[in-house]
């Protein structure tokens, strides 16, 4: 095992986030699910997520890195107050490589109490090199103990129209490369038109990533996406953190950010 | 400031050339292998990249993968590789494949850091 892949195992060297997905009902927001993100170990190159994930694919360790990422994620959800619904992010490549996958991920989350259906698999990196056979059959396994599935990163690289047709998804989720700037680009605005009627089709909503600006609300709005992720709502929080916040309170729809702003035509 | 990643699987290597070349006022990284490596050049863009040409791979010149990775994702990065053993085929492949300067591993930390400004058009 080489030092860096020693270093992402190592015990405690992982850390988990939750980002939380809103629901944007009128001028209220209330909370969707959380995404259970994964930090890899400080003081390495891997502390960024981007580098880690990038690092596990050339070395193509991926189900075991997810297994890894997935099984903490799951005990750091289950110590959480309540019952919110979860989602993890999962490459496309493990689903295709690894068969014993899905029952081991509904096998840890029945030991730690969470029952499948609140857990939504979120497909990243769709690159092929895997069996498309067991991918489908990933996909059939996972339903069938009631999870759902989202593609992630909708309308960039691999994430396109075969991957909607194959994946059958619950959740699109829209690059915020799309997202941030709306308010201003009519071809973002297209975009996002184009994906929401798409996914209104193909039976699947639709989540707004990397929201950061108010004036971006209105096109979502327009579009008819009712779902949005992003700074602008919270940024990745560490257990603590998101206790703290209130997002998990089972309390009313908080009121949503200021969207008064004039959108261009 | 200039950004540098130094590539070498020999740790006390990365220390002593990351150690220097930070003391020339640049901000560095350091991978041990090709595939760390190509994760930071995925994501990060550097000013300068110096790899050594055998990374403890399969084929034992993973260097010369950096350069073409270097030459194709982020051009105008400048790329030293260093060679203990190279044969001269090996070093005119390095500079084939758009090395900028091909160094043999004997050479003072020094003049690396020469080299390394010089390409950066800093004075060392």
């Amino acid at each position: 095992m080489t030092p860096l892949l020693r270093d992402i195992l190592a015990t405690d060297a992982l850390q988990i986030v939750f980002q939380p997905v809103v629901e944007l009902i009128g001028d209220k927001l209330q909370l969707h699910m959380l995404e259970c993100l994964t930090r890899g170990p400080r003081n390495t190159n891997a502390a960024r997520a981007d580098v880690m994930f990038e690092y596990v694919r050339r070395k193509r360790v991926e189900p075991t890195v997810d297994r890894a990422c997935i099984l903490l994620g799951l005990h750091a959800a289950a110590a959480l107050p309540g019952t919110p619904d979860l989602s993890f992010n999962t490459h496309a490549s493990t689903l295709g490589r690894d068969s014993e996958f899905p029952a081991l991920l509904v096998a840890m989350a029945d030991e730690v109490g969470i029952d499948p259906s609140r857990i939504t698999i979120e497909i990243i990196e769709h690159a092929h090199g895997w069996d498309g056979a067991t991918f489908d059959r990933a996909l059939r396994t996972l339903r069938s103990f009631g999870a759902r599935i989202a593609l992630d990163d909708v309308g960039l690289g691999h994430s396109n129209y075969q991957m909607m047709i194959d994946t059958h998804p619950q959740y699109m989720k829209i690059d915020r490369y799309f997202v941030h700037g709306a308010h201003a680009d009519l071809d973002r605005r297209a975009v996002l038109d184009s994906i929401a009627q798409l996914a209104l089709r193909l039976g699947a909503r639709v989540v707004a990533e990397g929201v950061e600006d108010t004036r971006d609300l209105l096109p979502l709005s327009d579009a008819g996406i009712d779902l949005a992720q992003g700074y602008l709502f919270a940024r990745p929080l560490a257990a603590p953190e998101l206790i703290a916040s209130g997002w998990l309170q089972p309390s009313a729809p908080i009121a949503a950010p200021a969207r008064s702003f004039a959108c261009p035509a | 400031m200039a950004h540098i990643l130094i590539v070498d699987d020999e740790e006390t290597i990365l220390f002593a050339m990351g150690q220097y070349i930070m003391a020339q006022g640049c901000t560095v990284d350091t991978a041990r292998e090709l595939e760390e490596a190509q994760a930071l050049l995925s994501n990060i863009r550097y000013h300068l990249v110096v790899a050594d040409l055998r990374l403890s791979g399969i084929h034992g010149s993973e260097g010369l993968d950096l350069v073409a990775m270097v030459r194709e994702c982020c051009p105008s990065t400048r790329v030293i590789v260093l060679t203990a053993y190279g044969s001269a085929e090996m070093q005119q492949e390095a500079l084939r494949r758009g090395a900028d300067a091909v160094l043999h591993k004997s050479m003072p930390l020094a003049d690396v850091a020469d080299h390394a400004m010089r390409l950066l058009g800093c004075a060392a």
